[in-house]
């Protein structure tokens, strides 16, 4: 998409596409399955059968090459944090963060005095859905990554952006 | 024809019971023999359990009569016995809780605990660290022996200047991860150790977090490592 993106200029049928574009991306948000901490019991328990992700289109893989999306589920530690934006850099754009949990947002019970614990995963990658909770329940996760997919869908990947 | 094979059978078993043999393996007949050599694997088996815990009933009244003289203050005991083979590494006459060494033969020490038939500490269950401040790092360890069921406590003490001990990790496998962790925690090395780096925290991380005076590096990689967003107090 690198060479298409933000390149046109807005009439109906770069529109038309636009839409096309943002609904099928919206729709397969596949996500990186990799956990830090124990909010990635509740990422695992959102992706299995009783809550099921894959309803709304979103499948676990295994490499960051293959993912869209990337949840970053618990405490970041320093040692981590490196490797967690080593892994955001492999993945190919379009991508999105997730920070789930209070770790991943804000450092959680580690804010003060944690040495070794990054305050939060939006020092070292840029985040677009925070979600609370310690650990958040799946429910509170999939709402948050509805509000992902509202958000890729009202994207407009092809027009120009307006200077 | 039956009958007989069976009454020669039981005779050759009772002879192989008693060692000899000879007269199974001089039979001819194939079939009879592996029946004979089967009845006495079977009568052997047979009886072993018998042997084995008439052997441990010995061993356990055994111990038990030495457990009783060295368990009733076996810290004060051990700690003669130190100061009779290693002398000068007691480093407290009072043994009463624990046992306080000195760094310079705690090797020794070490392995004479665990192969000293009358203590056998084959088990080390904890080893740490402690910073009691006073520029003094302490390292301790929680032996254990399985075959006597006593436990005692090996307290050393070192300088936070120079803080050396030997490593007992070839003594005690488990040692190895556990004086990883007390050096990435506390920095106090085990020398000889053949694996020293740190375990949880990154081997380019600066300071010992458990330390009385650490304090916290400002950034690691570019990272500001206790960093107070907006709105936070």
């Amino acid at each position: 998409m690198g060479i298409l993106e933000h390149r046109f200029q807005d009439n109906v049928i770069v529109e038309k596409l636009d839409k096309l574009l943002s609904w099928s991306r919206s729709t397969s948000p596949w996500f990186f399955q990799f956990g830090t901490a124990c909010c990635a019991i509740e990422m695992m328990a959102a992706a299995a059968s009783r809550h099921d992700l894959m309803r709304i289109g979103m499948i676990p893989r295994s490499s960051p090459r293959q993912a869209d999306v990337m949840i970053v589920a618990g405490t970041v530690t320093m040692k981590m944090a490196l490797r967690v934006k080593k892994l955001y850099e492999q993945m190919a754009d379009p991508k999105y963060v997730v920070a789930m949990g209070s770790c991943a947002t804000s450092g959680g019970p580690y804010w003060q005095h944690g040495y070794h614990v990054l305050k939060g995963v939006d020092i070292v990658i840029p985040v677009d859905v925070y979600v609370p909770g310690c650990p958040p329940r799946p429910e509170a996760l999939i709402e948050g990554l509805l509000k992902l997919q509202e958000q890729i869908l009202n994207e407009r990947p092809l027009t120009r952006k307006m200077a | 024809m039956n009958e007989d094979q069976d009454k020669l059978i039981a005779e050759l078993v009772e002879k192989g019971l008693a060692g000899d043999m000879e007269p199974i393996n001089e039979i001819e007949d194939r079939v009879l023999r592996s029946k004979a050599k089967a009845a006495l694997v079977k009568a052997k088996r047979s009886a072993k359990p018998q042997e084995t815990e008439d052997h441990v009933k010995q061993v356990s009244d055994k111990s038990s009569i030495d457990d009783k003289s060295l368990s009733e203050n076996l810290n004060e005991n051990i700690g003669e016995m130190v100061n009779e083979k290693f002398p000068g590494s007691l480093v407290n006459e009072n043994t009463e809780t624990h046992i306080q060494l000195t760094p310079d033969h705690w090797f020794e020490i070490a392995g004479w605990l665990k192969s000293e038939p009358s203590l056998s500490f084959d088990s080390l269950q904890c080893q740490t660290g402690i910073d009691i401040g006073e520029n003094t790092l302490e390292a301790r360890y929680n032996l254990h022996s399985m075959k006597h069921n006593h436990c005692t406590e090996i307290r050393i003490s070192v300088s936070i200047n120079k803080p050396v001990i030997p490593s007992v990790e070839q003594i005690w496998r488990i040692a190895d991860w556990f004086e990883r962790e007390t050096y990435d925690m506390l920095g106090i090395e085990f020398s000889d150790h053949r694996d020293l780096r740190r375990i949880l925290l990154p081997d380019d991380w600066e300071g010992w977090p458990l330390r009385k005076d650490y304090q916290v590096q400002e950034t690691y990689h570019g990272i500001e490592v206790p960093k107070m967003k907006e709105g936070w107090e």
